[in-house]
Formats: structure tokens, C-alpha cells, sequence
């Protein structure tokens, strides 16, 4: 109860912050707008030239993007701008002031900003992503879309989670970023249908840098039958991977210096 | 007269910037360029089999391969030093000292920005060196030195056309509050309508016939050509021609934007 309440008020002072920079505000709806119009097109030229595509057809192929966008835009409202200044914290030594605040400093530092602006792409995420479902040919079935959707919120944290891991090399490296760059290019592997990999490197974005569980494995559930190893899979990869990042969190803190790079 | 001295001590000090941070520096480039050569493998490897062809719309297996090594890494060229590399110093208040400094700031932001260009331009060497090696008579890479030598210039004149376009965008930063998502905009249009995520040859024919009038392809695909594909002098100076057009047109606008926001500056900073 006493982190919804901390977390209302990150709500209300980030609304009102987002309405101080009014131009950044709208630049960033049609930034995110472009994202996802690059995607669907990304996708049609493709299937100009090839009917199916890691066993999907495009309307399936539709669902999928429409899913990784949908992470993608939860990921920029609620975490993004926190993980923007995380590895800033830790490498200007900022870090005390968080620390010594009564609530996990995680927690503080993974949701103290919410992105008003992104929350209206969120927004069209969303209505995309119904749009599309409502579009599809075939029958999904009602109780398919609901966990549908909360493998998707499940995703989301997952893709956070990994997100973190990158950003806390920055207790080691004491560089101003981390491997956040190296996670920028990595997160696209979210956008690629798992079935596309194979081998080793299947292995690696399943299990390893689980990128392909975020999007791919809940779309799968939706459009593929015996859909409960789909659903398994991501809540344990989820669960690890929290336990991972606690106990870096935890390592990382001791070797913090608090002094500045 | 121009200083040279003060332009290469500009050069060498961002460079030696750039390097600072080694252990950043091998992970990132090593992560991106890996990762996004694996991420087009694997994407064009699935339709190259669903299609069960050996080439498409003029590229083999092997030829999308060199493509996905060298394209990314021309976008990181033409990008120089990036997005709010004129924005910040004008949110800070940084701008200050460049305009009581005898030295004239485009120059200044030219040169940090080629720095910037030309260490990626190593990386390339580096990507080009790493594919030969592994490759060896298997890879489809040849090139004279003549043609290595326009490849590189081009390289320089596809850096300053992009400036010339990121500038106008960071000059705004003199009345919007931020600037980095408009930034964010031009590379996903560059690196869309430029190739840089699907070859353009696989655009609609209608597609291309537009985006040739406009400068994007220039950016991408024709330094990739330019390296890849049989050198016509002719073409290649015809092509260097349109980009220094583009070039011109962008830059009188970014040089408009300049001395209009100049005067809205407060040097106060957020």
C-alpha cells in the first residue's frame, strides 16, 4: 500500500513535469508514431517478396508486431526514463541520496518517472494491438486474448529485467552508460519471430538473453495450439531473471564507491 | 587564413575522448555489430528459404551478408557524434564560450563531428578486415585502391550531408525545451528510406523512383555500392554531386535556423 501510495505521487509529478516541456511532449508522440509505422512497413516489403515468414503468414506476422510494440510502449511509459538515468546515478555517485530514502532503493529508482508523453503512444499501442486482434481472420477465443495479454505484461517486465542487467554493468565499468547501447542493439532481437533462429543462437535468445520470449512466445500462444509451455517458460525466465537482478543490484551496491567518475 | 593547428588539435582531443572509455568501447562495438549482423542473417536466411531461391531482386545469401555488416556501421559513419551534440551545449548554456571564442562554430562542430566519423571509419576497416579473413576467396568483396580511396571520400561527404541535416534539428533546441526525438525521427527515416533496414532494390519499383529524388538513398546505398559493385567514374561524381546539393540546401537552412535561434539564446541554460 505504501509503494502504490510513493507511486501515485511519481504519477502526478510526472504529468505535471511532461506538461512543462510541451514541444519535447509532441516531438516524442511523433517519434514513437514513426517507430511503429517503420515497423509495419518494415514487414509488408518483406512479404512482398515471400508469402510466409517463420511460419507466419501477415496477418499473424501483424499480431506479432503489434505485440512487441505494445512491450516496446509500456517499456518507454513506466521504465523507460528510469533506466535513462540509473547508470547516471551510480557513475556521477548520486546514488546515496536514494539509498538512504526508508523504501528499496530499486523500487525508487526503477518507477520514481513515468513517461506522460509515451503514455499516449501507449495509448495507440494499445488500440493498435486491438485493432489488429479485431482484424484477424481467424477465431482467437476470448480466454486466449486475456492471457494474450498478460503474457505480454509479463514480457514487458521481463524485458526490463534484462534491461537492468546491462545498465548495472555501469557499477564495474564506470562508464557514464553501462552496456546500454549494447542492449539497444540487442533488444531488437524482440523484433524478429523466435522461429526465425535456430541452434545455439536460439538457445542463447531463449534462455540466456531471453529477448524472444518477450513478444514471439506470447503471440505463439495466441496463434499455435498447446500454448501452457509457452506460458511456463516465460513466467519462470521472468522469475529468474528478478532474482538475477536483485542479487546484482545487491553485489553491485557493495562495490559502489559513492565517488564520482 | 585558415589555423590548421587549432583545426587537428580539435581532431586529436575528441578522438582521445572518444577512446576513453576502452571497455566501453570494445562491447558496444563488438555487441552492435554482432548482433545486428546476426539479427539480418537469420531474418533473410528464413525468407531466402521460404522463397527456396538462391538470389533476390539482385542480392545472394552471401551478398545480403557483406550488406549487413557494412550498413550499419555507415549509419554509425554518417551520425558522427550524434543526437545533442549542438542541443545540449545550447540547453547548458555550453554555447557561451563558442561565442566569445575567436573561432567560428560550425567549423568546431564540423571537425568534432569528423572526428567522430572517422574513428568509425576504422571500425569498418576493422568489420572489412574480420570478413576478409574469415571469408577468404569464399567472400564476394573486391575492390581496387582507386575505388577504396572514393569509397573513403564518400564516406565524408555522406558524414557532412547528415550533419547538415541534424543540425537543423539541433538548432531547434534554441526554442523547443528538447530535441532528441526529432533527432530520433531523421534516423529512422534515413535509415528506412536510406536501405539501411532492407536493401532498397526490394522496395516497390514506384518506391524507388521517388526516394532516388530525395537524398536518403545517398546516404546508404550508394557508398555501399560505391565499395561493392563495379566503380563508373562518371556515376560516382554524378552521385557526389547530388549529395553536395543536398548538402548545400540543408546547410543554408541550418545556417537560417542559426541565425535566428542565436538571438532567442539567453546562455543561462536549463
Amino acid at each position: 500500500m505504501r509503494y502504490l501510495k510513493l507511486y501515485l505521487h511519481f504519477l502526478s509529478f510526472s504529468f505535471s513535469k511532461a506538461f512543462e516541456f510541451r514541444v519535447d511532449f509532441y516531438f516524442r508522440i511523433v517519434m514513437d508514431c514513426f517507430f511503429y509505422l517503420v515497423q509495419f512497413l518494415f514487414f509488408n516489403i518483406i512479404y512482398l517478396h515471400t508469402p510466409i515468414l517463420a511460419d507466419w503468414s501477415i496477418e499473424q506476422m501483424q499480431i506479432f508486431i503489434a505485440s512487441y510494440i505494445f512491450i516496446d510502449a509500456l517499456h518507454m511509459t513506466v521504465f523507460a526514463n528510469n533506466c535513462w538515468w540509473l547508470p547516471i546515478y551510480i557513475n556521477r555517485g548520486d546514488l546515496d541520496y536514494y539509498l538512504t530514502k526508508p523504501v528499496s532503493s530499486l523500487f525508487f529508482l526503477s518507477f520514481r518517472e513515468f513517461a506522460a508523453n509515451s503514455f499516449v503512444n501507449l495509448l495507440i499501442a494499445t488500440s493498435l494491438l486491438g485493432y489488429i486482434l479485431y482484424q484477424y481472420p481467424g477465431d482467437l477465443g476470448v480466454i486466449k486474448v486475456c492471457v494474450f495479454i498478460l503474457l505480454l505484461l509479463i514480457g514487458t517486465v521481463l524485458y526490463f529485467l534484462v534491461h537492468l542487467i546491462f545498465l548495472l554493468a555501469v557499477f564495474w565499468t564506470q562508464s557514464p552508460r553501462g552496456f546500454g547501447d549494447v542492449f539497444f542493439s540487442i533488444s531488437h532481437t524482440m523484433e524478429r519471430p523466435d522461429k526465425l533462429f535456430k541452434g545455439i543462437v536460439r538457445l542463447i535468445f531463449v534462455y540466456i538473453l531471453p529477448f524472444s520470449l518477450m513478444a514471439s512466445y506470447p503471440a505463439r500462444y495466441l496463434l499455435e495450439d498447446n500454448g501452457f509451455q509457452f506460458i511456463a517458460t516465460i513466467i519462470t525466465m521472468t522469475i529468474v531473471f528478478y532474482f538475477i537482478v536483485l542479487s546484482i543490484w545487491k553485489v553491485g551496491l557493495r562495490n559502489y564507491s559513492s565517488a564520482s567518475s | 587564413m585558415i589555423n590548421f593547428a587549432w583545426l587537428r588539435s580539435i581532431f586529436t582531443m575528441e578522438l582521445r575522448q572518444i577512446i576513453t572509455y576502452r571497455a566501453d568501447f570494445w562491447v558496444n562495438f563488438v555487441g552492435n555489430a554482432s548482433i545486428t549482423f546476426i539479427l539480418a542473417y537469420f531474418l533473410w536466411a528464413g525468407i531466402f528459404e521460404a522463397n527456396q531461391a538462391e538470389s533476390m531482386n539482385g542480392f545472394t545469401m552471401k551478398d545480403i551478408i557483406l550488406y549487413y555488416l557494412i550498413v550499419p556501421q555507415l549509419m554509425r559513419i554518417q551520425q558522427g557524434s550524434g543526437i545533442g551534440n549542438i542541443s545540449r551545449e545550447i540547453y547548458d548554456g555550453g554555447l557561451t564560450k563558442y561565442l566569445l571564442y575567436p573561432v567560428n562554430y560550425y567549423v568546431h562542430k564540423i571537425i568534432v563531428y569528423f572526428a567522430h566519423t572517422t574513428f568509425y571509419i576504422l571500425q569498418l576497416f576493422l568489420i572489412i578486415f574480420l570478413y576478409w579473413t574469415f571469408t577468404g576467396e569464399e567472400g564476394v568483396l573486391q575492390f581496387s585502391a582507386l575505388q577504396f580511396f572514393l569509397f573513403l571520400l564518400s564516406l565524408y561527404f555522406i558524414a557532412l550531408l547528415y550533419f547538415s541535416m541534424s543540425s537543423i534539428s539541433e538548432f531547434i533546441a534554441f526554442w523547443a525545451d528538447n530535441i532528441w526525438s526529432l533527432g530520433v525521427i531523421i534516423r529512422f527515416v534515413v535509415s528506412f528510406l536510406g536501405g539501411a533496414l532492407i536493401p532498397l532494390t526490394f522496395f516497390p519499383q514506384w518506391a524507388q523512383a521517388i526516394l532516388y529524388k530525395t537524398p536518403f538513398p545517398y546516404l546508404i546505398t550508394f557508398p555501399f555500392d560505391v565499395l561493392t559493385k563495379p566503380l563508373i567514374i562518371e556515376k560516382y561524381f554524378e552521385n557526389l554531386i547530388i549529395i553536395t546539393f543536398w548538402t548545400a540546401i540543408f546547410m543554408t537552412m541550418s545556417y537560417f535556423v542559426w541565425n535566428k535561434g542565436k538571438y532567442k539564446y539567453s546562455g543561462v541554460g536549463i
